[in-house]
């Protein structure tokens, strides 16, 4: 494979992450426009790590995203309190709130950026994300899975069968955040620096937008979305100067034709049964 | 000294509450956001800027970037809200997101990526009130900023149309049985929003004198802050929200330090969204 | 088993229930009567911990629950249904029953890793019974949203009990049922009874209420007007004026 297309194929792999990490929290109704800002926490926790502490990457991983996970509960709870768009606003605050720190703080290098970090491996990439899909597939035939879904259906009926919203919403919000921390520690060692500016609204905006277009009830569409969103910048490349007006169009048609996404969960129930039981549990 | 930094809080502050008016008109109406708000002020720096290199005296330049970025927010509405208006309320914000990156990148391919100076079409006097400096500039940023305020305030108040506005933001479905033309209310609405952001465009361009393709992402999201602030679907409030958040900006600056102004600003939206989310001036919710 | 004890209910300063006592014994019918806006889906939502009471108690088997969150009092044993039923709308029929089940199975984290046990295979049986029971074994595999009015109340019920609840508490339950639809019903709700539950059922129609029920309170603009037998609370004068003298309100 040539360096370009290992290049592409990372990337992607960053972004399905992202995209599943926007997904895990959408699981209970709670949609975040700040999961730049838990990439950008797992990002400079492992980056720190392995370049000022000399870890190993894979524990510099595991660290920068528990770091992740817990700022993810701080948030969490007081934005239990929200929901809709006023929920999408706060996180929005929260992620500028933690670029704006790093672009100040000196320790990662301020406004220099951070140089050094190194190691990721298409192989470490995709084994994230590997154990991520596992998780979700599980989860999407588990008891559990149908609690997440009586939760984003109708929060107060879930509560009077007996289920904890309280814990199930926090529990996906630092999930969320859990995985954004580690696509983001995954990409500061793919890039070898990193500056504030790789976690802007811009990138947490695309992560939505991977579920949302690739079909946010099922997370085949999340993956299915990040991996549409990765490559069609690069077949637009012949567009050169006017690629990214030609992206926010394509961006804005698909959004009015296909307002539902691409991959709904009776599409996946059906191909799921056309396989043949093969890959159905015997769970509910 | 206090006084000096109080005034270039408010000439500051003034274009954030026209931002700020116009996040408020379309969420009041729609509850929706329009992301793509401050690329709307944006292009109507660069249309300021293009029609002042003509020769245009200021005020006509104005206008016309005025009218220009009007109509691009009635563009947005017709692409990125109308065909969504029963979508979840996330399509519109990331169809505007989307139409946001369009705009920075045809404003790239139109002007340039390095900063545009701005021409300057009229002499700048300097006023000495006591130990308080004030250039004409910002008398004219004042003047015409509160100007448009009052007027807009004005407007949706005490005229029929602004009554129909408000019915609608409040019950549409009622207001359409009433006679009121829901679609008309949301043109103009988005017309009026459009306009005050191009207004607030070439203002700011008056003072930094240098634009940009992206001067438009930090000055959307103020906004989007000074409206929480001041509470979401309150005119007063986004008027009052964007001053306050000029006079913090500037005074932070000046006694304390410029790189935290940002944390500082989007920490206080963030505690204002969760702890008091009707802002300052809104309604409490039911 | 249920006690309400001097329960009242204020919405910023606007009294919705004062000072309510009510005592339900096991195995009761007991029907809540009232005019719209009486307050009766309000003690419904307090019983369940939807809002907390203002002032007073409530007992369940001795054990105050007031101020326990939503689940904890469902997990004690008290389902109820809605007045406007609210089904998990991306769920099938039997996954709408499979769900309320969770209480009594793993379903936390370990519940990913979880292969097919004695347990599951009980519940399974379980939630096949509640169907068949409700008649709704032939939509089993249907999304709950199109189901049939009737239907639809019949699943909330169903998931009601997929608790295994000791109260039930029915939100109009009968609500736009046609006559045959409303008896069946009652049928059904006059065998829970043999199951060993207790239910507390809000109703409109005054036919059913005093058909079925063994006590009945009344309720009128938040207070309680009478309680007793369907006899006695026919004969209450009281009554008759604030409630059966404009049934067709």
């Amino acid at each position: 494979m040539s360096v370009y297309m290992q290049g592409i194929v990372a990337l992607m792999g960053v972004n399905i992450l992202m995209a599943l990490s926007v997904y895990a929290m959408i699981t209970t109704d709670q949609v975040s426009l700040g999961n730049a800002g838990f990439m950008a926490i797992g990002a400079y926790a492992s980056a720190y790590l392995t370049v000022k502490v000399g870890m190993p990457i894979l524990p510099a991983l595991l660290s920068g995203a528990f770091l992740s996970f817990i700022i993810g509960i701080g948030v969490g709870i007081p934005a239990l309190r929200l929901e809709g768009l006023y929920l999408v606003m706060a996180t929005f605050g929260f992620g500028e709130v933690v670029r704006t720190f790093f672009l100040n703080f000196e320790p990662t290098g301020g406004a220099y950026g951070f140089r050094g970090p190194m190691g990721t491996t298409l192989l470490l990439i995709y084994g994230w994300v590997f154990s991520m899909v596992l998780l979700f597939w599980l989860l999407s035939h588990s008891r559990m899975g149908r609690s997440l879904d009586a939760v984003r259906d109708d929060p107060e009926v879930a509560s009077s069968i007996g289920l904890n919203v309280t814990l199930l919403k926090l529990g996906t919000f630092g999930l969320g955040a859990f995985i954004a921390g580690a696509a983001g520690g995954l990409y500061a060692h793919y890039m070898f620096y990193i500056e504030s500016n790789n976690f802007n609204i811009l990138v947490s905006s695309m992560a939505i937008l991977y579920v949302i277009l690739g079909g946010m009830y099922t997370f085949w569409g999340a993956i299915l979305g990040a991996v549409i969103f990765s490559i069609l910048p690069e077949l637009l490349r012949f567009m050169a100067d006017w690629r990214l007006s030609f992206y926010g169009a394509i961006l804005v048609v698909m959004i009015i034709l296909r307002p539902y996404g691409i991959i709904t969960r009776p599409m996946v129930k059906w191909v799921e049964n056309w396989i043949g039981g093969l890959f159905t549990r015997t769970g509910p | 000294m206090f006084l000096q930094q109080l005034i270039n809080g408010l000439t500051l502050g003034s274009t954030y509450s026209l931002l700020a008016i116009g996040f408020t008109l379309v969420l009041g109406l729609l509850q929706m956001l329009n992301i793509a708000h401050g690329d709307v002020f944006m292009i109507g720096a660069f249309l300021g800027l293009t029609f002042s290199l003509l020769g245009m005296p200021l005020y006509l330049a104005l206008i016309l970037a005025m009218i220009g970025a009007g109509l691009l927010a009635v563009i947005i509405e017709r692409l990125c809200f109308r065909p969504l208006r029963k979508a979840h309320f996330l399509m519109p914000l990331l169809s505007t997101i989307a139409f946001g990156i369009l705009l920075q990148n045809v404003a790239t391919q139109m002007w340039g990526s390095e900063p545009s100076r701005y021409p300057q079409t009229m002499e700048i006097a300097q006023f000495h009130l006591g130990s308080v400096q004030i250039s004409s500039i910002d008398i004219i940023i004042l003047v015409v900023s509160l100007g448009f305020m009052i007027g807009i305030d004005l407007f949706v108040r005490k005229t029929r149309f602004g009554r129909a506005m408000r019915a609608t933001s409040e019950k549409p479905q009622t207001a359409s049985i009433l006679g009121v033309d829901v679609n008309m209310v949301i043109i103009v609405t988005f017309f009026a929003s459009g306009a005050l952001a191009g207004i607030a465009g070439v203002l700011t361009a008056l003072v930094y004198l240098q634009i940009t393709p992206f001067i438009g992402i930090r000055q959307g999201l103020i906004g989007m802050v000074a409206m929480v602030i001041g509470g979401v679907g309150s005119l007063r409030g986004a008027m009052i929200g964007g001053l306050m958040i000029g006079i913090i900006e500037i005074m932070n600056d000046a006694y304390f330090t410029a790189s935290y102004r940002d944390i500082i600003l989007f920490g206080l939206f963030f505690v204002f969204i969760v702890f008091k989310p009707e802002g300052l001036f809104g309604a409490k919710e039911r | 088993m249920l006690e309400i004890k001097n329960i009242s209910k204020s919405f910023g300063g606007l009294m919705a229930l004062r000072d309510i006592s009510l005592d339900v014994a096991e195995r009761q019918i007991y029907g809540l009567i009232g005019p719209n806006g009486a307050g009766k889906t309000t003690l419904f939502n307090l019983i369940t911990g939807y809002y907390p009471a203002t002032e007073g108690a409530i007992r369940f088997f001795g054990q105050e629950i007031t101020g326990l969150r939503a689940h904890k009092i469902a997990r004690l044993g008290i389902a109820r249904t809605f007045q406007n039923i609210r089904l998990f709308g991306t769920m099938t029929v039997k996954e709408n029953i499979q769900v309320a089940q969770n209480i009594h199975a793993r379903s936390g984290v370990s519940s990913l890793f979880q292969m097919y046990s004695a347990r599951e295979r009980r519940l399974r049986q379980e939630a096949d019974e509640l169907m068949n029971r409700l008649g709704l074994w032939e939509k089993r595999d249907e999304q709950s949203p199109s189901l049939s009015y009737g239907e639809q109340r019949r699943l909330e019920i169903a998931r009601a009990l997929a608790l295994k609840p000791k109260l039930l508490l029915l939100d109009e339950p009968a609500a736009g049922m046609n006559e045959a639809e409303s008896a069946d019903l009652l049928e059904r709700i006059r065998e829970l009874r043999e199951t060993g539950i207790t239910v507390l059922l809000i109703e409109h129609d005054m036919k059913v209420v005093m058909g079925i029920c063994d006590r009945i309170a009344v309720l009128s603009f938040g207070e309680l007007i009478t309680q007793g037998t369907p006899e006695e609370i026919q004969a209450n004068d009281a009554v008759i004026d604030a409630y059966l003298g404009r049934e067709d309100d």
